[in-house]
């Protein structure tokens, strides 16, 4: 897979180097995926080796990114591109670095699962890491779905339930909370746990943001979050 | 067959001619229908195996055989065979199989755009929610090792193997397997990747151990009371009447809520090994939800709750499912509902057809907190019946509501030790949408009740067969949305 491609086929038309383009972007969201949910599985089980994997992946996710950034900015300046074309190139652009995001996120995850595997086990603490990991890596598997298959509905469900992860997340605070009120040498591994909640809550976020790239990409406007509807937002006023 | 097309290599085997190969290709099919047989019948898991393994050997050796025949022999014509007509077309057999079978074509390693799939039988399609032809192969897969090991047999020519798991409500696990085939007739690199379900093995795994972790601690505690009461009883209350009866009767009590805590550990280990199938058959709700009111009639009474049903007429509210297991939702709630009710309260159980997943799970209460603890996976024209329990108990604090149906998880934390609970009710209830496809949400204002919305699919006309596929528009259901208040029971 080198960048020589261009040269390569110059017949190609530009309907076949968009695809490619979508393409490299799906692999790469299959790498992130991989990468965030091998993370969790890192830190909920306590797997070394697992951990080592993840961190050593990541440059590849890296390489992809500035690779896609080459290839859109090439793009860009010797197709011209307009209209929906110009937003697929620019959505492919800018999933790839949300993406890379995530992995950069994954792999500050499995950098604590290696410190949190030295430490006592705490069975409930990480189930819920474990409960809120899953949602958050079926939201990213979710969007990446809608963008692969070009789902509009499906991109913006994923951009409506934005407020679960947070909910998941602000639950999880009170507990490592009580945890470390309860027993002072916890408050080490406990830390750790909430950075990596933390992290997950931006991998979230990330995909919240490509569900706005895809709904750009397809409609040519924007989510606007103040129309999100709040109907299963906790919307108690405290 | 939408995507049985030219470059693959799978055609009707009347083109087969010489015996051998007719014999080859009907031992091949009918050893695969065989196979298949079994697995109609008895668990799958090896038959299955055996089904797949057969079915590659099978379009393997049929592929290079047609094209032989292709090639070689293009103008013979072609002596019948009698065992001939028994042998099912290949597309037909391989669109059958229980199992996601597809062929991959490829022109050059680089090209990623160039991978598509040339055939994705209606398991794959279902899985996949592959619509059009020849899509691309990464609109299907994006996991990494997956693509490898469908590489390696495209352009390694090895077989190559992967585990894979696909997430969502029901999560499932695959063991992929890709064979390399024979290039097609325009040059392009052809490869086989099969999926074989291993989501059984891993899940029983995993219950295992949950098991283990969870119900040992679960089980510690009354045991431990029990083994106390024992002792007392053997040391200075051996003959004290009035304390042997009293301590006899909190060891009657403990008992009972060990056999509580087994039975329902059991039924929820059970209901989670069936997940990821969903169930078939038609459920009138309405019927469901009057039954299990009416049989908790003498528990409401007890506690001088009242009890009331709105549900629509017999035959509008029509669930798919396991009639059991949607008794067993019903019940799970109302039963805590009764529980969590103080003295002269209502319970209401309400039913109603119809609903689409925002509808159903519409906020009553201006004020109040809601969580989705369930949500289906999008289907945008899918209707749902929903079940609506509202009782006006306490409430629940907004930061257990996601964890509300965590397995032993209590709001009161250990307090609730009188309550009769275990502490799986809800688990339970959460298993059981999942399978049903299905979702379940929370209303709840502090000190104002809590309601709970479970919703099933709504079941298809009664002359289609039972499932539909996936990404086919699930007809309305009869009457629209139905109005509430037809029956009422209290």
């Amino acid at each position: 897979m080198g960048s020589a491609d261009m040269t390569e086929h110059t017949v190609k038309s530009f309907e076949d180097e968009l695809n490619h383009l979508t393409a490299e972007v799906a692999r790469m969201g299959g790498l992130a995926e991989a990468q965030v949910s091998d993370a969790i599985d890192a830190i909920v089980r306590r797997d070394v080796p697992l951990a080592q994997s993840v961190i050593d992946r990541d440059v590849r996710l890296d390489a992809l990114d500035a690779e896609i950034e080459k290839k859109v900015i090439r793009l860009i300046a010797l197709r011209q591109p307009m209209a929906h074309d110009l937003r697929r190139t620019v959505a492919a652009m800018k999933i790839s670095s949300n993406l890379e995001r995530c992995g950069d996120l994954a792999k500050n995850i499995a950098k604590r699962a290696l410190i949190t595997a030295d430490a006592e086990p705490m069975i409930a603490l990480t189930r819920s890491i474990e409960r809120m990991g899953r949602l958050v890596a079926a939201r990213l598997k979710d969007v990446l779905d809608a963008y692969t298959t070009g789902d509009l509905d499906r991109a913006v469900a994923v951009w409506q339930r934005d407020q679960e992860v947070d909910e998941h997340y602000n639950s999880l605070f009170r507990e490592l909370l009580t945890y470390m009120m309860g027993d002072p040498r916890t408050i080490g591994p406990c830390t750790h746990l909430l950075f990596a909640a933390k992290n997950l809550e931006r991998i979230g976020d990330h995909a919240t943001n490509i569900a706005e790239i895809v709904h750009f990409e397809i409609t040519g406007g924007d989510l606007i979050s103040s129309e999100r509807p709040k109907w299963d937002a906790l919307a108690t006023p405290n | 067959m939408p995507l049985l097309q030219s470059p693959s290599p799978v055609a009707p085997s009347r083109r087969a001619r010489t015996p051998w190969r007719v014999a080859l290709t009907g031992a091949a099919a009918s050893a695969l229908l065989l196979a298949l047989g079994v697995v109609g019948e008895t668990k799958p898991g090896a038959a299955v195996a055996a089904a797949a393994a057969v079915a590659m050997l099978a379009a393997a050796l049929t592929a290079r055989s047609l094209r032989e025949d292709a090639e070689t022999r293009p103008a013979e014509p072609s002596p019948e065979t009698p065992s001939f007509d028994r042998t099912p077309a290949f597309g037909a057999v391989l669109e059958s199989l229980p199992e996601p079978l597809m062929v991959i074509a490829a022109q050059e390693a680089d090209d990623l755009a160039g991978r598509r799939f040339v055939l994705a039988n209606a398991a794959a399609r279902e899985l996949f929610r592959i619509s059009g032809d020849r899509a691309l192969l990464v609109t299907a897969i994006r996991n990494p090792e997956v693509l490898e090991a469908v590489d390696e047999s495209l352009f390694g020519g090895v077989p190559g193997e992967a585990a894979y798991e696909t997430a969502g409500a029901q999560e499932r696990v695959w063991k992929a397997l890709t064979r390399p085939l024979q290039p097609a007739a325009d040059g392009s690199r052809l490869a086989l990747l099969l999926l074989r379900d291993e989501t059984d093995a891993r899940r029983s795994e995993r219950t295992r151990a949950d098991f283990l972790a969870n119900a040992s601690h679960e089980l510690r505690t009354p045991l431990a009371s029990l083994a106390g009461f024992i002792e007392t009883l053997r040391g200075h209350a051996k003959d004290d009447a009035v304390a042997r009866d009293r301590f006899l009767a909190i060891m009657s009590a403990q008992a009972e809520r060990m056999s509580r805590l087994i039975d329902d550990l059991m039924s929820l280990s059970r209901i989670e090994l069936n997940e990821h199938i969903v169930p078939h058959g038609r459920v009138d709700m309405a019927l469901a939800a009057t039954d299990v009111i009416d049989a908790l009639q003498p528990l409401a009474r007890q506690k001088r709750v009242a009890l009331e049903v709105r549900a629509p007429s017999r035959g509008v509210a029509i669930a798919a499912g396991d009639r059991d297991q949607m008794v067993q939702v019903i019940q799970n709630l109302a039963d805590n509902a009764v529980k969590y009710s103080p003295a002269d309260a209502i319970v209401e159980v309400e039913v109603s057809a119809g609903q689409s997943v925002e509808t159903a799970i519409a906020l009553r209460a201006a004020q109040a907190s809601r969580l989705s603890l369930v949500m289906p996976d999008e289907a945008p024209h899918q209707r749902y019946v929903a079940v609506r329990v509202t009782d006006r108990g306490p409430g629940i604090a907004r930061e257990h509501l996601p964890r509300l149906t965590e397995r032993f998880y209590r709001v009161e934390g250990q307090k609730s030790g009188e309550r009769l609970g275990t502490g799986l009710g809800l688990a339970i209830v959460k298993h059981i949408m999942n399978r049903h496809r299905g979702g379940l949400a929370v209303e709840s204002l502090e000190g104002n009740g809590a309601s709970f919305i479970a919703y099933f699919p709504t079941a298809c006309a009664e002359a289609e067969p039972a499932r539909p596929a996936a990404g086919v528009e699930t007809a309305p259901p009869p009457g629209g949305v139905a109005g509430v208040g037809a029956t009422k029971v209290s």
